[in-house]
């Protein structure tokens, strides 16, 4: 893990990182649309990752925090 | 428009008008009800609020608030009815006595552009427990906003407090949960997302209300008092034309009691005007057993753990859903969705709720607007 978090580190705060601007200011117009969202419904990816939680004995993979409750 | 306006004054006496400067924070409010109904006679209904505020050009403070009424609920394995329903904590059918969850959150937010940092705090009760936790989250954007790296970290301190007399080993349940993710620009048409995400839970972690019968003694569900898990997930949207776009995610999963899962998740999203924006997901999710449930039937009264709830054996589920995206006029939003979720046939969903397969039907509708 230790070793990844290194490579992955070297990789965005060098020079290499110049590779991955790959996309221009003027270019991002897309990125604002709805659909171009990985959770384009708010309000659905909260009530899921709820639903989901207590349905299912996964957890994670999302970068958002989820309360806990006795339904677990 | 006149019910806008009047939260509109009462916000302006509450908070005093900072003077802010060119920011992507924005003041928006929200208001929203979810839904949940099954086939185990669970009915939650959830309205919701959320207010941000900008305090100063890069200060944000965040308020939500989420109800969880439940209606009713029951156990349908012949046991004892008078006991409280482990997954939603409300009473059996029989007594038809509602249980309220009240779940705020608390959050102040840094933002100048390049860097997000987010404090939060989040306090839950209901009948048979309390949540506590605390969470920070931190986005770095690089290489002129392609790149976002971000850590997240939450530690909760929960506990148990059963609704009728039995006394838990422990009544804690304490969480910790670190997220590391990195979000790719990769053309002006495709983005990708990578997170992992390690958690660990500690206390109390099976239900104190799920028991078996065995040789005619009630055992209740004993699970081992630590998990450590670890999830990958990998994450893309993409623009398939001018008005179409995907997104699709996986998932794999992996904990110290032997669970496996993969999840599966593609949407598509069609712009049917301007201002109207709607599509379909499907989603699969398939999970292996832990390591100490036995089948139904099968336990000793040496066995050290006892499992009887379904999430602890194999199964499968599948999700399709409906999204719903209504732009309008000043930036206004309303948003809805509604999502069909099945499971494979267990016979643990058999012996505690009597169904095959559990089945539900969740949905959200939100209203959000700037103010």
């Amino acid at each position: 893990m230790y070793k990844i978090l290194m490579i992955v580190s070297l990789i965005f705060f060098s020079g290499c990182s110049e590779k991955l601007v790959r996309v221009m200011p003027y270019e991002k117009e897309y990125f604002a649309q709805d659909k171009m969202s990985l959770s384009p419904v708010a309000d659905r990816a909260e009530q899921e990752g709820h639903v989901f939680l207590i349905r299912e004995a996964s957890a994670g993979g999302e970068s958002a925090f989820q309360g806990g409750c006795g339904c677990r | 428009m006149q019910i806008k306006q009047m939260i509109m004054l009462i916000l302006s006496l509450i908070f005093l008008d900072v003077t802010s400067f060119a920011s992507d924070l924005k003041d928006k409010m929200s208001f929203g009800i979810n839904t949940y109904n099954d086939n185990a006679d669970v009915q939650v209904y959830s309205p919701t609020f959320a207010l941000y505020k900008k305090l100063g050009s890069q200060w944000l403070l965040g308020v939500k608030m989420r109800i969880d009424a439940v209606t009713a609920a029951s156990i349908k394995n012949g046991s004892d009815a008078t006991h409280v329903d482990a997954v939603t904590a409300a009473s059996s059918k029989e007594s038809i006595a509602d249980d309220i969850r009240y779940a705020p959150t608390a959050m102040l937010t840094y933002d100048d552009g390049d860097n997000t940092l987010t404090f939060g705090a989040y306090y839950s009760t209901e009948a048979d427990y309390i949540g506590k936790a605390v969470f920070v989250n931190y986005v770095k954007q690089l290489n002129e906003q392609n790149t976002a790296v971000g850590i997240g970290f939450s530690q909760s301190f929960d506990k148990w407090e059963p609704v009728f007399a039995r006394e838990l080993p422990k009544d804690n349940r304490d969480e910790t949960k670190i997220d590391f993710s990195i979000n790719q620009l990769i053309t002006p048409e495709f983005s990708m997302q990578a997170v992992y995400s390690y958690m660990y839970s500690a206390g109390f972690l099976s239900s104190p209300y799920h028991f078996t019968l065995q040789d005619n003694i009630a055992k209740y569900e004993n699970y081992p008092d630590t998990r450590t898990g670890h999830a990958f997930a990998l994450k893309g949207v993409s623009l398939l034309s001018k008005d179409n776009a995907m997104n699709f995610s996986y998932r794999y999963y992996m904990d110290d009691w032997d669970i496996k899962s993969h999840t599966a998740n593609v949407e598509f999203l069609h712009d049917i005007s301007h201002n109207i924006t709607s599509g379909l997901r499907l989603r699969y999710y398939t999970q292996t057993a832990s390591n100490f449930v036995k089948p139904v039937g099968s336990y000793t009264l040496n066995d050290k753990y006892y499992a009887i709830d379904y999430r602890m054996s194999a199964f499968d589920s599948y999700t399709i859903g409906i999204p719903f995206i209504y732009r309008m006029k000043g930036g206004d939003k309303l948003t809805a969705s509604i999502d069909y979720y099945k499971t494979s046939s267990n016979a643990y969903l058999k012996n505690w709720y009597n169904v095959d397969s559990l089945q539900s039907v969740f949905t959200t509708l939100t209203y959000e607007f700037d103010y």
